[in-house]
Order: C-alpha cells, then sequence, then structure tokens
C-alpha cells in the first residue's frame, strides 16, 4: 500500500510540475509579449505626433497661469485629436490587458510561491 | 497534523500547499483500494484504478467545494472510473456475424410458430427480408389488401398466443 501511495503522490507531483512551468512561462510570455508591443506603439504613436508637431500644443504650459488655465482644456482636446485614431485605441487595450495580466498573476503568486515551496520539500527531502 | 480537517486540507491543497495532498492519498487509499478489488476480475490492474481515481479528484478539486465531504465524492470517481473500465473489456460482436446470428433466430422463430400456415409463414419470411407488401403481393399472385388481412390474421394468432 505505501508503495502505491508513493506512486501516486510522484504522479500528482509530476502532474503539477508540468502545470505550474507551463502556467508561469505562459503568463511570463505573454506579459513580456504584451509590454514589448505596448512600448513599440507608444513609439510609433510619439513618433508620429512629434512629425505632426503635436507636441508643441503644450508650449502654453511655460506661459503664466492665467494663459494656462483659459487654453488648457481646448489644447488638451485638440491634441487628443491628433492622436492617430486606430493605433490610440489599440495601445488602450494593451495597456488595460497588462494591467489584468499583472492583476492576475499578483493574485497568483502566493500560490505558485507555496507550489515551489511544495515541489522543493518533496524533490529535496 | 491530525487536527487538520478534510475541509482544511482541500483548503490548503487549493492554495497551492501541495504536499497536504498526501495525507488525503493515504487517509483513503487502503478503502478505495478494498472497494476496487472487489470489483476487478484482474487484481492487477486495481493500483491503476486507484491511481487513476485519486488523479481525477486532483485534477478536480480546484473546483471541489470544500464544505462537501471528501469520501463520497471520491467514492463516486470509483465509480465512474470502475464504468469506464467494465465499458472498455464488454465484450462485443462484429456486425456481420450479429446480423446473421438474428436473421437466423427470426427464421427459427417463424418455423416455431405451429398455429401458422404454410403461406402466412411464406409472407413473413418475405417480410423480414425486406420485401414491400406490394413486391410479396406480386410474388404470390394476390391483391395487396388480401396480403395485409393475412397479415393481420396471423399476427392476431401469434398475440393469442404470447
Amino acid at each position: 500500500m505505501k508503495k502505491l501511495e508513493d506512486k501516486i503522490i510522484n504522479k500528482i507531483y509530476k502532474i503539477e510540475v508540468k502545470k505550474t512551468i507551463g502556467q508561469i512561462i505562459g503568463e511570463v510570455l505573454l506579459i513580456i509579449i504584451v509590454t514589448l508591443s505596448s512600448v513599440f506603439i507608444f513609439s510609433v504613436i510619439v513618433e508620429i505626433l512629434n512629425e505632426q508637431t503635436s507636441f508643441d500644443l503644450f508650449d502654453f504650459l511655460r506661459d503664466d497661469f492665467e494663459t494656462i488655465r483659459d487654453n488648457f482644456l481646448n489644447n488638451l482636446l485638440l491634441f487628443i485629436r491628433e492622436l492617430p485614431s486606430i493605433l490610440t485605441p489599440i495601445l488602450i487595450g494593451l495597456l488595460l490587458l497588462l494591467i489584468w495580466l499583472l492583476f492576475i498573476s499578483f493574485k497568483n503568486s502566493n500560490k505558485i510561491k507555496n507550489k515551489l515551496v511544495s515541489f522543493y520539500k518533496f524533490w529535496l527531502k | 497534523m491530525a487536527e487538520l480537517s478534510d475541509k482544511d486540507i482541500v483548503k490548503k491543497i487549493k492554495n497551492g500547499e501541495i504536499n497536504y495532498y498526501s495525507y488525503i492519498v493515504k487517509k483513503y487509499t487502503a478503502s478505495i483500494y478494498r472497494y476496487i478489488e472487489r470489483k476487478l476480475f484482474k487484481k492487477n490492474e486495481v493500483d491503476d484504478l486507484v491511481q487513476n481515481v485519486f488523479i481525477s479528484f486532483y485534477k478536480a478539486i480546484e473546483k471541489f467545494n470544500e464544505e462537501r465531504w471528501i469520501k463520497p465524492y471520491l467514492f463516486q470517481i470509483v465509480q465512474n472510473e470502475l464504468k469506464m473500465y467494465f465499458r472498455s473489456y464488454k465484450k462485443s460482436l462484429p456486425l456481420d456475424e450479429r446480423i446473421i446470428g438474428e436473421e437466423n433466430q427470426e427464421e427459427s422463430n417463424i418455423e416455431d410458430f405451429k398455429l401458422l400456415n404454410s403461406q402466412e409463414k411464406g409472407i413473413f419470411k418475405h417480410i423480414i427480408e425486406g420485401y414491400s407488401y406490394e413486391e410479396i403481393a406480386k410474388i404470390f399472385k394476390k391483391p395487396i389488401n388480401t396480403i395485409k388481412s393475412i397479415v393481420r390474421r396471423a399476427r392476431l394468432k401469434v398475440k393469442k398466443i404470447y
């Protein structure tokens, strides 16, 4: 009976190791891919805005407080209108996905840590 | 460790402390082993089935409600595993052999009906072989309605016996 119990536990650990490694690799890869894509799209958007000289719309920020107060909302709306219409929603979507992934990873981190401790105890006991 | 209930153990396993699963395995292996051993014809397959039961339970533990008792749930898995085991060992006849067997059986049944006359037996044989009433009427050179009434009368005769 002891032999059978050990066999079952061994099998469970093997299954769980595969599952956990897959989960860790999957999550890390997804986070890296989403981060890199976000950085790439962000740089493209900045490049486009530079070419359009859209950042000049914020030159008024160097002026006195009165001017800033009068023009801030108008200039901000103008700036938003000049943002690339396709890339900006994609970037927002990717950032939301990244936040969600980080939240999930943070939520599961304790569980994964416990699993890794269990593996350590089992294989190196 | 003895103070920990099944509920606490399941909670801990759900939290990633999978080393606690060994307590479930140690607690229930003997009873499950004995139960499966009594049901199986091949004793060398008991180990595999017991192993499958615990692996299935482990895979389902994320969705398992810790308020429930573990033992009945485990035995439910045992029942499913046994069903699958017996299904895999169910003997099956090749289709051709079965059809031939059934046909022979039907023929012999018709021959057994002493109350039916030769004409009625002949019509029934043709029905079993898949002929339509129209075809049978042509073969026996009789109107289709006559064939139908012969069949009806013959059926009534058979019904009276059974």
